[in-house]
């Protein structure tokens, strides 16, 4: 599959909704410099992650990141992702809509959905022409922050409060 | 999910048993959670095969052993599965260079010393005659900047401890406990077995919190590296020596919760016993809980998680993000 970033930056779908939950997370993640392992969170997380969805197929690898799943239905290309809430479905939404670019640049016309288990609910996520300039500014935006040699400063928003991060943020 | 300690003191065997642990002595037999096992202290004889070491490895745990008398000897240090090749690389930068090297040494000498005149704060205020080691500390500390040499800096921290423990008779009023000098290998002296043990203890310590971070344990700044030996703990402990070790060790002999019978005399030094080691132990792991309010975080932290964070200033500082200052007790 054709690689649309250079190496040194390599934007994935995770990347991009990091990136919308909070920059500084993004940046720090791009340095492998993972969270704190033994948040609750993370492993609440983990454990759905692993669990939702077993009876279908597992997950897709490509550049763009590992797709929680594409299918072919109706005739049409879906990539399912799965969150454990829908706090966070605008960050979702633009990770998705990162898939469904990736594809789309590699010729395959897709369609996503966001899937909340906990909450038994799917959202319908389509990639129009508005869509298209949104997600590909976003990642203009991603690559410019990457190049920079510190993360963005710490910024008290609500998700710090159970965040990973949090101790080493605001150590 | 709270991780807990496990202290192992009795002999016997560890073994694996499906997907959990079991420690079998010859007065029972012990199912041991591994999920909730972030470390082992092994004190006493205790048998185990590869099949255990691999289990450990997988689930993270790390296995700090000691000898009979209770000297540190090693630890089963995991494979490392949070590595960040951006801070190795950072780490060892600022190893390389040496007014690097020596900014982030200076400020481990600075916190040790800033913590240590804490605990002296705390006994003068309490009435204890302890007003000499004081002032001597008070004035070394400016003078710590003025070193670029970390052989220096060693010898001022040195400088700066042998002036903290005049104050310990002034501190200690039992008998039993008098300080008459430092001695280590072997310790002569029950307060002396006291601080060698609790220093292992916080350095074992501090190196299971550093397998949780991605900083490398084997670059120290402070303490000489010869990169196959653990320096960094050493490095990160001298700032919480004061606050805790030394604070434990107080506050047990205050308590009368050390007798004589807690110590033995073996191999021209004088050790703690299973019993004494034990007590402190306890005591140990207790304060480790303890937590406290982090302004800055806005919420409170165990002692064990005020470490991990220091940790993570470590991180920033090499990252260029943010200065690194010291942990400084308040009280």
């Amino acid at each position: 599959m054709a690689d649309t970033v250079p190496d040194e930056v390599h934007v994935t779908g995770t990347l991009v909704w990091y990136y919308h939950v909070c920059p500084r997370e993004a940046w720090l993640m791009s340095r492998q410099l993972t969270p704190d392992e033994e948040d609750d969170n993370i492993r609440i997380g983990r454990l759905i992650h692993e669990e939702s969805y077993v009876r279908f197929a597992r997950e897709v690898t490509t550049a763009a990141g590992k797709m929680d799943r594409l299918v072919r239905r109706d005739g049409q290309w879906v990539v399912y992702e799965v969150k454990k809430s829908s706090r966070h479905e605008v960050s979702a939404r633009m990770q998705l809509l990162y898939y469904l670019l990736q594809l789309h640049e590699d010729g395959v016309e897709a369609v996503g959905e966001l899937h909340f288990p906990e909450e038994r609910r799917v959202v319908r996520v389509t990639l129009g022409p508005s869509e298209m300039c949104e997600i590909q500014n976003t990642v203009k935006e991603i690559q410019t922050l990457m190049s920079q040699p510190l993360p963005p400063p710490p910024k008290r928003i609500p998700v710090c409060r159970q965040c990973a991060y949090a101790e080493f943020c605001w150590a | 999910m709270v991780e807990k300690s496990l202290y192992i003191f009795s002999n016997g065997e560890l073994k694996r048993k499906d997907n959990t642990l079991f420690f079998e002595t010859t007065e029972g037999k012990k199912f041991i959670p591994i999920t909730t096992v972030r470390e082992i202290f092994l004190f006493g004889e205790v048998t185990f095969n590869s099949k255990v070491l691999d289990f450990l490895s997988q689930q993270q745990a790390l296995v700090h052993y000691f000898n009979h008398y209770g000297y540190y000897s090693g630890t089963m240090y995991p494979r490392e599965r949070i590595v960040s090749g951006d801070m190795i690389l950072r780490q060892a930068e600022h190893y390389l260079d040496t007014s690097r090297r020596v900014a982030i040494a200076q400020r481990f000498v600075q916190g040790a010393a800033q913590n240590l005149r804490r605990v002296l704060k705390y006994y003068q205020g309490r009435g204890r005659d302890v007003e000499n080691p004081l002032d001597k500390i008070e004035s070394l500390i400016p003078s710590v900047s003025s070193y670029d040499d970390v052989n220096q800096l060693m010898a001022i921290e040195g400088n700066i401890r042998e002036a903290y423990y005049q104050a310990f008779n002034s501190i200690l009023s039992n008998a039993y406990f008098r300080f008459e000098g430092r001695t280590k290998r072997p310790p002569k002296s029950p307060l002396n077995a006291l601080i060698s043990f609790g220093n292992s203890m916080l350095y074992t310590t501090v190196l299971s919190e550093i397998y949780k971070t991605h900083l490398d344990p084997r670059i120290g700044y402070l303490h000489a590296t010869n990169f196959r030996r653990f320096t960094l703990n050493l490095d990160v402990a001298e700032i919480f020596k004061p606050i805790l070790v030394d604070r434990i060790i107080f506050s047990m002999i205050d308590k009368g919760m050390l007798k004589a019978s807690h110590f033995v005399k073996a191999s021209e030094g004088i050790f703690l016993n299973d019993a004494g080691r034990g007590a402190f132990v306890k005591q140990w792991d207790e304060r480790l809980q303890q937590t406290i309010q982090v302004r800055e975080l806005g919420r409170s932290v165990s002692y064990r998680r005020l470490i991990r964070m220091e940790l993570y200033k470590l991180e920033k500082h090499l990252l260029e993000e943010k200065v690194y200052v010291p942990f400084a007790a308040r009280w």
